[in-house]
């Protein structure tokens, strides 16, 4: 039988490297989409996220149960992404380079070369269109898509309370709609 | 059309289950009906489905074990004194978590500012008023009042004479400039 979150946690604190180590198996996908959805650079996403699970690891010992362990790891995630975002001071080259690679790698096979290129086309510009949003916006939008997380939990997350994040979501979402109008 | 607005506003929170139940049937009932409302719930479950869509395939290609051992050597490595000084130092100081601080320090000063103005206002007649300052110059050898009152943000300017004769002089007004 699968061990829940907090059982893992619970071993962690007595020492069980192997309880972290499923820890990090269960979460590190989610954890690096939510920071590459805050960053624009895949390999800084990587190092954020190794760097997020290198943090709970330390402080794991002091975590309560307070909260539910992703609550925590995507707190400590997001902070971390925002602190970097602050800090990243990429060209634009760059970015475009990183984004393009993003792009690329999408796996789903289009029946349709026109809707291809339409989705193709549709993808890059919502990708812009996240980037030009504050790290805060940026946030509640990637937390609710990637996980489906509740406000309440995403407010956990932020610090927020659920109707700051309900009216951060209304008003990323309505300035995606907005931007990527010709598209959708 | 008012409904409309008001359904577009809730759309949001609709596909993401956080409505009431009453909003909810709702926001159901109206999109049964207008074409509009749902052309815009289309587009909100796009732009989510191609979110998702792309960030999902970046995170299927991280690999667990080499992320791991990433990790692991972290964990493992001693960071000088001054990374650690460092990383504690943006954790406790960066922007979002200090943020309470600005709050706090003007609450503090305002709590300064009247412990202050009550105590100077006590220490002094006795009967508490609100001006803030009484300045008195001399401008061509007459006597200048300034008050300066808090409440309303009036300032009194007037002129007056000694009525203890005060520094009286029977000589001519100095021909300097005046004092403001």
């Amino acid at each position: 039988m699968e061990l829940t979150d907090w059982e893992l946690v619970r071993k962690c604190q007595a020492g069980e490297m192997s309880a972290f180590q499923d820890l990090v198996s269960r979460y590190h996908q989610k954890v690096f989409m939510v920071i590459l959805g805050l960053l624009r650079n895949r390999d800084d996403a990587l190092e954020v996220a190794q760097e997020t699970f290198f943090r709970a690891y330390r402080k794991i010992g002091g975590f309560q149960g307070g909260s539910s362990f992703y609550t925590w790891i995507y707190r400590i995630a997001v902070n971390l992404a925002i602190d970097a975002q602050r800090r990243q001071k990429r060209n634009p080259l760059d970015f475009r380079e990183n984004m393009d690679g993003v792009l690329e790698s999408q796996d789903e096979v289009a029946r349709d070369p026109f809707a291809d290129v339409h989705d193709k086309e549709l993808r890059e510009n919502l990708i812009k269109a996240i980037n030009d949003l504050t790290p805060e916006h940026k946030a509640v939008i990637v937390l609710r898509t990637i996980e489906g997380l509740s406000y309440k939990d995403i407010g956990a997350i932020l610090g927020c309370s659920e109707g700051t994040v309900m009216s951060r979501l209304h008003y990323a979402r309505k300035k995606l709609q907005d931007k990527l109008s010709s598209f959708l | 059309m008012k409904d409309c607005e008001r359904v577009q506003e809730s759309l949001g929170g609709w596909l993401d289950g956080e409505l009431s139940s009453t909003d909810s049937d709702w926001v159901r009932a109206h999109l049964g009906g207008c074409g509009d409302c749902r052309e815009a719930q289309r587009r909100l479950e796009k732009i989510t489905l191609v979110l998702h869509g792309a960030l999902a395939s970046e995170g299927r290609n991280i690999e667990f074990l080499p992320f791991w051992h990433a990790v692991e050597r972290r964990i493992a490595e001693k960071r000088p004194w001054h990374v650690e000084l460092r990383d504690w130092a943006r954790g406790t100081f960066s922007a979002p978590r200090i943020a309470w601080a600005v709050p706090a320090a003007i609450a503090a000063a305002i709590v300064l500012f009247s412990v202050n103005s009550y105590f100077s206002s006590w220490r002094g007649s006795g009967a508490r008023n609100n001006f803030t300052s009484v300045d008195s110059i001399d401008a061509y050898g007459q006597n200048v009042a300034l008050l300066r009152e808090d409440d309303t943000k009036t300032t009194l300017i007037w002129l007056y004479q000694n009525q203890e004769g005060e520094n009286e002089t029977t000589e001519e007004p100095p021909q300097s400039a005046p004092a403001f």
